[in-house]
């Protein structure tokens, strides 16, 4: 090893215990360039903290005081993988599956590939860099050749570890299609997940996400997505949140045509804290983009939603976009934080946002007693109703699993 | 007391604080079981307040004076055990509510009113059955139970739906709040026909509304007429004629 901990060390602006774990884990590691520039990405902020404007509810460093186990191994079901090839992630590595479904293969890489826009994602500059190792495998990546004839199925899951970071790489060739479902079931103090996408002309690409953690640990999922002409990209996120968790998607549609569709529901209990945050660049004539969010917060749990469209000023003509928030405070003591941002340069398009959020109907809630429904389950049930809009786009395997996973969490804690 | 339902010098108010108005004012009515009675009265005069009173909405405050059910005192219960009690409602305006489908609302209903009488839930097959049959006798489509109940219905169509949930709950007392409005004859006619065939000996009914048409369709045992918040006259079917007649000033300077 030709760097020092010291040398490492001194890139960072005071760093805490748990950024001085993650150099000496860094330090460890056998040289290579395309990590040493993401672990220098990172570097630059270190853990993101409050004082960063992307960051300024989601504090990763103030969570994180410092690595630690999680006390207990992750306590959640996946999704149901039904006919699924699964992939799981741990601590311990990465299982990969015997049998592939046809249009898919792996590549097992153990160099690490350049993360572009690194020194905008910090935790997936952090995960680019530490990511892997395990099994001799930097980064694993999923070449979709055609139509893949099952969905693909990747669960990072944690036994009582420090740490649980991967990442992967989708590469959709031209008119190929796959549906990636993702279960992110933490089990890990600090779990991290980077997936980068690029699809191809007429490439299709739908990516469903559940993420539960638990209220002692910080997971991260970062997608970065690039959009070739006329491809398609649908993404369904269900967040139940952990002590902190951020999911972040940065999509760029890089030829024209192409379509996008973003829809997340997070379910924030006491104590959890769930962040949505996505920024999308319409670099591309003719692109669309729809995105609804919604989420339902109780006493205690804490939800981000942060939005940002941008759309230049030549490339960005006839760009079609809609992006849309929408809270529910349960409780008294429930926290949203919200930013839609549409930041627009191009003069001849179609964008809109919307952000609201407010308490139950009083109206609805007396209907559904009226009829019998008592007050808690009458809540729930409206409550499901909600959020369940903004998953219907959900991977057909594991649409009605989403759901339940909403409905029971609702009927648990209410 | 022999009625179903009893009221005796019920007061009731609205709202809060300084905005805090009294609407039901010494209100006292018998309905026995297999009756239906019929409140007319002008606007204003707290009909609507009444059937929210019953049935326990939030923001109703009684000051006093008694409601009972079948010799239960429904004003200590929460609105949901007054339902499971067998008190029904048919709002006037029926809440839109998205995302859920109308049998699994009326399932999810009917099944928290066994399990709070501690009966057993409704099997799927019983619960489909009998949903086909009342719909049918309602001109409700099967399509239309599966849509999100009562988003993107029409006035008429809410209003049947209302009946539809109705038969399906099969309630000990209902209340219709003006279900007339908004219905032109030929749903007037349906909604009347579901009415009717629940008339039982063991049910009561109470049949708001500002109109004698409905009730040529749903013959009540009685008519009142209810104005600031008590029943100033009480009389059989003819009363609800007179009133049509001589509109509630004439009728209303009579009692006074």
């Amino acid at each position: 090893m030709a760097v020092s901990v010291a040398d490492i060390r001194d890139k960072f602006r005071n760093p805490g215990p748990a950024e001085l774990e993650l150099i000496a884990r860094y330090a460890m590691l056998p040289e290579n360039g395309q990590r040493e520039r993401a672990f220098d990405a990172f570097a630059a902020t270190g853990l993101p903290h409050r004082r960063m404007e992307a960051w300024k509810w989601t504090d990763f460093k103030a969570a994180l005081k410092s690595v630690e186990a999680s006390k207990a191994s992750a306590a959640f079901e996946a999704l149901p993988s039904g006919d699924h090839s699964v992939i799981e992630f741990s601590a311990g590595g990465v299982k990969l599956p015997t049998n592939l479904p046809e249009g898919i293969k792996l590549h097992p890489r153990d160099q690490a590939q350049s993360l572009g826009n690194a020194e905008n994602i910090p935790l997936g500059a952090m995960t680019a860099a530490l990511a892997g190792r395990v099994g001799g495998m930097d980064s694993l990546i999923i070449e979709v050749t055609g139509e893949a004839a099952a969905p693909l199925h990747i669960v990072c899951k944690g036994d009582r570890d420090e740490t649980n970071f991967a990442r992967v790489a989708v590469i959709a060739r031209p008119g190929a299609s796959i549906d990636l479902v993702e279960s992110h079931l933490g089990g890990a103090g600090f779990s991290s997940f980077l997936i980068e996408i690029g699809m191809q002309e007429g490439g299709q690409v739908r990516r469903t996400i559940l993420q539960r953690g638990a209220e002692d640990e910080a997971q991260a999922i970062t997608g970065v997505v690039t959009l070739g002409e006329k491809s398609h990209y649908v993404q369904t996120a269900l967040a139940f949140g952990a002590k902190i968790a951020r999911i972040e998607t940065r999509v760029t549609h890089q030829e024209s045509e192409s379509h996008a569709e973003m829809n997340a529901a997070y379910l924030c209990a006491d104590g959890f804290h769930a962040d949505l945050t996505s920024h999308v660049r319409h670099g591309a004539p003719s692109s669309v983009t729809r995105q609804l969010t919604k989420g339902a917060v109780m006493n205690g749990g804490t939800g981000v939603f942060q939005g940002k469209f941008h759309v230049p000023r030549t490339v960005g003509q006839y760009t079609d976009a809609d992006m849309q928030h929408q809270a529910l405070l349960l409780e008294e003591g429930a926290a949203v934080f919200a930013k839609p941002e549409l930041e627009i340069y191009a003069d001849d398009v179609e964008c809109a946002h919307g952000n609201t959020s407010g308490a139950l109907d009083e109206n609805q809630l007396f209907y559904l007693r009226q009829r019998g429904i008592p007050l808690a389950q009458a809540r729930a049930m409206l409550t499901e109703a909600f959020i369940a809009e903004a998953l219907e786009e959900a991977s057909e395997s594991v649409a009605e699993a989403m759901l339940e996973a909403a409905q029971t969490f609702l009927a648990e804690t209410r | 007391m022999a009625g179903m339902l009893n009221l005796h010098d019920l007061t009731a108010q609205v709202g809060e604080g300084d905005d805090a108005k009294t609407i039901i004012n010494g209100l006292s009515l018998e309905v026995p079981a297999g009756e239906v009675h019929a409140i007319m009265g002008p606007n204003g005069a707290g009909k609507s307040t009444l059937s929210y009173v019953l049935t326990g909405r939030p923001g109703y405050e009684v000051l006093g004076g008694t409601a009972e059910l079948s010799g239960e005192d429904v004003l200590e219960m929460d609105p949901e055990e007054r339902a499971a009690k067998g008190l029904f409602l048919s709002f006037q305006y029926p809440v839109e509510i998205p995302g859920v489908p109308v049998m699994t609302f009326v399932r999810t209903a009917m099944n928290a009113q066994r399990k709070a009488r501690g009966e057993d839930e409704i099997s799927a097959p019983e619960f489909i059955k009998l949903s086909r049959e009342i719909a049918g006798k309602l001109n409700l489509t099967p399509d239309m139970l599966k849509r999100p109940l009562n988003v993107g219905f029409s006035g008429g169509e809410k209003k049947r739906l209302e009946i539809y949930q109705m038969m399906m709950l099969a309630p000990r007392f209902a209340i219709l709040d003006e279900t007339d409005s908004g219905l032109d004859i030929d749903a007037l006619r349906t909604v009347a026909e579901g009415v009717n065939a629940l008339r039982s000996p063991d049910r009561g009914m109470l049949v708001i509304t500002h109109y004698q048409r409905l009730l040529d369709y749903i013959k009540p045992d009685k008519v009142h007429v209810l104005a600031n918040g008590k029943i100033i006259k009480t009389g059989g079917p003819d009363l609800a004629h007179r009133l049509e007649a001589e509109g509630y000033d004439g009728v209303l300077g009579e009692a006074a």
